[in-house]
């Protein structure tokens, strides 16, 4: 009997342990990384830890926490603030807010909100000596520089993953509840709330008087300020990334792995170059390059009528937006044996960069 | 493989149901609920194999032959197996009627499980998977997110209640009540001490609680709503059968049955 009672026993944890693996807590368990440099530092959020990587060689400077913690994981880009500060928040089974010295990689203080209980997965934007932080709960909480609550949280509804982005006199931040929500700053009610017809996980970009965002409905949207709004582009697949306003022109990818130029003075497409696969990240603009990362793990520099200057495989797939910093250009790779890759403009490999067990 | 197959078809229907509810406040929770009537419902036939495999093996237990071979060749395992093997033959008896369906049905948990927390994405890792996971026939700008709110829970977080300033999780005490209640009622009444399948039945019921309960206590309440939801169902299914051993519920009340078996 005894035989028996150790073999059900131990089906019982098989199942235990096979329901564990499947993860099904909310706690977030896995998501590609978050990127953020200055002119020394690149910062990579990635699991467990925050790590600073010298730009000039790829070496770990500093690590946060200094051993991992279990109640804690870190995916959202970093945000570096002009009076020296780091800050980002936790997406694990707790989900304090943390500002960190760039330097030390120190904490200066951390915040834990009663209300919050969402992880943090946006980025926050810093106006005015006020931090506005969305969180995945729903609000937008509102922090002075000193991590304390400068007034009461924004609530906005649906989970917020991007963030905001500001004419210095409106906030506007997307929503997965498919809106978009138009906050005044000076008295911090959100006022109006545009239905962009798909979820919308990412920034938008501030145009004359308005700005653009891009959904899961497959159009980028033009909202402006007093709310009137218009589809200026549709595409085949959702659009994950933000677009880039450079002028007259609106850069942006979908998942189908297509780049769009759109002359918004027109509103006729420019041109649009087809990759082989999805584009989930954003694109980046330095100088006359235009640069692609796709989620098949490659690096692709086109010029400003959309032709390929060159093409890396980095390795990995790659999710998060690529960075410049000086002369290079940073891209973390999600699953790749790096965290971090530095490209210069030529598409040669400078370094990477392998956290240490 | 298990993606075709299990998860993706899993989801799938799990979203459309939330589509045809419509994908408002507290729906994906009605979903999962429906959901899992039609689990059970498909299931109903590997269900009713079980409690008839059970029944049978029961019944057996109580069998004055079944009884004297094990008195016989207590100390002789391999002629009590061949005797065991002889009578299971004679009288059409497959000792695995009851637990093969139960394996049948353990794919089915774990992917009923995984399509739920796939489809509650809560990252945008996550979100990438189910986007790919969606069939094309599926008002996907529509139903995605899910409203995760049913009740007073988020479905894709464990639950509690604050009470006086404790988390009391009153979802994982239901899922542990209620898989007791389940587990005690299909439980097999025996007049033989050394019933094994009795006495596997007993820790059964005793172990299964904890462990779902500890399921609950630390996962997704969406798979807590498929556990009492399915809890319920084998409750009326097994009661439906007029086979359920009300008096086990009671302290005792498996014992009380086997004297009053004895008596007879």
């Amino acid at each position: 009997m005894k035989t028996k009672r150790l073999i059900l026993i131990s089906l019982l944890a098989l199942g235990a342990l096979l329901l564990s693996a499947c993860s099904g807590s909310r706690a977030i368990s896995n998501n590609w990384h978050g990127l953020a440099a200055d002119a020394e530092h690149a910062y990579v959020s990635s699991g467990s830890f925050v790590y600073a990587v010298d730009l000039t060689n790829g070496k770990e400077v500093w690590r946060f926490p200094a051993e991992a913690n279990s109640k804690l994981l870190f995916y959202a880009n970093p945000v570096l603030t002009a009076d020296g500060q780091l800050l980002i928040g936790s997406a694990g089974t707790t989900h304090p807010f943390f500002s960190l010295n760039p330097a030390t990689g120190k904490e200066n203080w951390s915040e834990s909100f009663t209300k919050g209980k969402g992880a943090w997965l946006a980025s926050p934007l810093i106006v005015n000596d006020t931090i506005y932080a969305p969180n995945t709960d729903g609000f937008m909480y509102v922090l002075d520089m000193n991590g304390k609550e400068a007034s009461d949280p924004i609530e906005l509804g649906g989970a917020l993953w991007s963030a905001p982005a500001t004419d210095g006199s409106l906030l506007y931040v997307t929503s997965l509840d498919h809106n978009l929500h138009i906050i005044d700053l000076a008295n911090g009610v959100s006022d109006q709330s545009i239905d962009l017809g798909g979820a919308a996980p990412s920034s938008p970009v501030i145009g004359k008087n308005g700005v653009y965002a891009g959904s899961f409905a497959s159009t980028i949207e033009f909202v402006q300020s007093n709310g009137n709004h218009d589809v200026v582009a549709t595409t085949n697949n959702w659009i994950w990334g933000s677009p880039i306003l450079d002028g007259d022109t609106l850069f942006y990818a979908d998942l189908n792995g297509k780049v769009f130029s759109l002359d918004i003075a027109s509103g006729n497409q420019n041109w649009e170059a087809v990759q082989s696969d999805a584009i989930v990240a954003s694109l980046l603009l330095v100088g006359d390059q235009l640069y692609v990362a796709t989620e098949a793990g490659n690096l692709i520099a086109l010029d400003r009528d959309g032709k390929t200057v060159w093409e890396k495989p980095v390795g990995g797939k790659i999710y998060s937006t690529p960075v410049a910093s000086g002369d290079l250009i940073l891209v973390a790779p999600y699953q790749a044996e790096f965290s971090l890759a530095a490209y210069d403009a030529q598409g040669k490999q400078a370094w990477t960069f392998i956290p240490e067990k | 493989m298990w993606d075709t197959i299990i998860i993706n078809p899993m989801t799938n229907l799990l979203l459309w149901i939330y589509d045809v509810l419509g994908h408002g406040p507290h729906m994906f929770g009605l979903a999962i609920i429906l959901f899992t009537i039609l689990i059970k419902v498909i299931t109903w036939p590997l269900n009713a194999s079980q409690v008839k495999g059970a029944q049978a093996m029961q019944e057996l237990q109580n069998d004055k032959e079944w009884q004297e071979i094990q008195k016989k060749y207590a100390k002789d395992k391999e002629k009590l197996a061949q005797e065991q093997m002889r009578i299971y033959k004679e009288r059409g008896i497959n000792p695995f009627a009851s637990c093969l369906p139960t394996l049948i049905q353990f794919p089915i948990i774990i992917g009923l499980y995984q399509s739920i927390t796939r489809a509650l994405s809560i990252t945008p890792f996550d979100m990438l998977k189910l986007a790919r996971t969606i069939y094309p026939f599926q008002n996907v700008e529509g139903i995605i997110p899910l409203n995760s709110k049913f009740l007073w829970m988020d479905l894709g977080r464990p639950e509690s209640i604050q009470i006086l300033g404790f988390a009391l999780p009153t979802l994982a005490i239901i899922v542990a009540l209620t898989t007791y209640v389940q587990s005690k009622l299909t439980m097999p009444t025996s007049s033989n001490p050394n019933d094994q399948s009795a006495q596997m039945s007993g820790m059964m019921s005793i172990y299964m609680p904890l462990l779902l309960g500890w399921f609950a206590l630390n996962f997704a309440s969406g798979i807590s709503i498929y556990f009492i939801t399915s809890n319920a169902l084998g409750i009326v299914q097994y009661a439906a059968t007029g086979r359920a051993n009300w008096r086990n519920l009671l302290p005792g009340g498996n014992k009380n049955k086997i004297s009053t078996t004895k008596k007879k």
